[in-house]
């Protein structure tokens, strides 16, 4: 029973970092710009399917390639997207609903080359490290010990960007305060698409953590949109603690009610949660009211 | 140093600034007075690069800045000090203040703080904790990291009780000794007023008065309406 326990504690916490990896560039989308992006589940799905093309080579069998690869392709690829499909409609009026269909948009055209390209069959990915770490009945594999640890990591030099970087100040200020943004000079729509391509590098590296242990499918990213909104709306729009925390709770609760009731139900338990929060605290976690 | 002529600004289809007039010479602090409404904020957001929808000609330094926006004239020594301070109030004061040099062509901090002692004392503080007589001073601060050789500052004194506008005062006149033009607009404040070298009235979004403090004193239409005499 106690190392059950644990297992599912482990479980929680694993899945909660990658998640929580995930919703904060989704926070922080919606922290800068306003704007919802349905196309950040198929984002996390081009993460793992990139994995799977950079393992296709044989001389390339090394998660560190992939990574080093995969990086600034995603950001390549968020940043263009960014500049050729969303800036030019926030020009317009009502130009929130339009980011939210042209990026719905693209995510059923992303969902479906993928199909095309790959075929409709779950893609497996190698684990990164074999083996594991066994006391007793407690088994603790290191491929979970990894992901936790570069997910953390992940975040933490997110953090750091944030805090210590040209770019990464200028984020915070157009998050904080837009009008003051333009005063100092901040090129806003350079923050705007910078903001989107670092989202799409940070959801696309979750989909190759997560793929390792979950697949690749085409429409395998919907339930990572849910469930970073979720994330982001319990946590607080916008508040990139408040995704932090509420990303682990989400990964422990997850867990949980999935070894009590299994699998099925923890969807539903995700959003009578999240219901009952906003019910209480309309601003969720630790958003702002107004 | 700035000659605007005949400048015309628009929100949507809301004409502001109507064949808006005038100059300011290096050195000098020019001080425009009005209603509240009748467009001085809009006034200067346009020569700072603001406002989208302006038409007429604004040079600084001989050179035609109209239309530029605030990304490209921040860069050129020219900035704006909100009057409602636009501080980023999750940052601390020196976050602030390093936002506020977020031009290439930054002045250094010490002599930002040499002119603000006590922001240097709170640079670790929350700009959201900020008292509205700090949080005045802190977006001045910010402003003059840009290394602006140009400010323009919008009612630098609203809100501020008697004692905290006569130190902006006093700040105002310490930064354009320092070699800093300035071009503010308040509504009535005598302190402000006294510190300038030229007076323009906005009325309508039109200049209905141009001239120095005495002539001011001479127009009774004025001292009805602005000056209280």
């Amino acid at each position: 029973m106690l190392t059950e326990i644990i297992d599912v504690i482990i479980s929680g916490m694993i899945n909660g970092s990658v998640y929580a990896l995930m919703a904060v560039g989704l926070t922080l989308i919606y922290g800068v710009s306003k704007a919802f992006n349905f196309a950040y589940g198929s984002f996390y799905s081009m993460g793992g399917y990139l994995a799977f093309l950079v393992f296709g080579f044989a001389v390339l069998h090394n998660y560190l390639i992939v990574f080093c690869l995969a990086a600034p392709i995603l950001f390549f690829f968020g940043y263009i997207i960014e500049k050729l499909l969303i800036a030019p409609l926030r020009k317009r009026d009502d130009w929130e609903v339009k980011v939210m269909m042209i990026t719905l948009g693209l995510a059923l055209f992303l969902d479906n080359s993928y199909q095309v390209v790959f075929g409709a069959r779950m893609k497996s990915l190698p684990s990164i490290l074999e083996g594991s770490f066994e006391a007793g009945n407690f088994i603790l594999s290191y491929q979970d010990v990894v992901i936790f640890i570069l997910s953390i990591s992940g975040i933490l030099a997110f953090r750091w960007f944030l805090n210590n970087t040209r770019t990464g100040m200028s984020v915070r200020a157009v998050a904080q305060n837009p009008a003051g943004a333009q005063i100092v000079g901040i090129p806003k729509e350079f923050v705007f698409s910078a903001t989107f391509a670092i989202s799409t590098v940070m959801v696309g590296m979750g989909g190759i953590l997560l793929a390792q242990k979950y697949f690749v499918t085409p429409d395998g990213g919907w339930d990572i949109l849910v469930k970073s909104w979720v994330i982001t709306a319990f946590g607080g729009m916008g508040s990139i603690k408040g995704s932090l925390y509420a990303a682990f709770i989400v990964g422990m609760l997850e867990a949980f009610v999935g070894w009590q009731f299994g699998m099925t139900w923890t969807l539903i338990a995700l959003f009578a949660v999240l219901l009952t929060t906003l019910v209480i605290r309309p601003q969720g976690l630790m958003g702002k009211r107004g | 140093m700035i000659k605007i002529q005949n400048l015309n600004a628009y929100y949507d289809d809301f004409h502001v600034l109507k064949n808006v007039s005038l100059e300011v010479e290096k050195g000098q602090i020019v001080v425009m007075l009005g209603p509240n409404g009748h467009g001085k904020s809009t006034f200067l957001k346009s020569v700072c690069g603001l406002v989208k929808k302006v038409t007429g000609s604004i040079a600084y330094e001989g050179k035609d800045i109209t239309g530029l926006g605030a990304e490209k004239t921040v860069n050129m020594g020219i900035t704006y000090i909100a009057e409602n301070r636009e501080l980023f109030p999750e940052m601390t004061v020196l976050e602030n203040l390093k936002l506020g040099a977020y031009t290439k062509s930054a002045r250094p901090l010490e002599k930002v703080f040499s002119l603000f002692p006590r922001l240097k004392a709170r640079q670790a503080q929350f700009a959201s904790t900020m008292s509205g007589g700090e949080a005045r001073m802190l977006a001045i601060a910010r402003g003059l990291m840009s290394n602006a050789r140009f400010l323009a500052m919008d009612e630098p004194s609203l809100g501020l009780q008697p004692n905290l506008r006569i130190e902006v005062a006093r700040i105002i006149k310490e930064i354009n000794s320092a070699g800093i033009t300035v071009l503010l607009v308040e509504q009535n404040i005598p302190q402000i007023t006294a510190l300038a070298d030229k007076l323009y009235v906005l009325e309508e979004g039109r200049i209905s008065f141009e001239g120095s403090k005495d002539e001011a004193l001479g127009n009774d239409h004025l001292k009805e309406i602005f000056l209280g005499m």
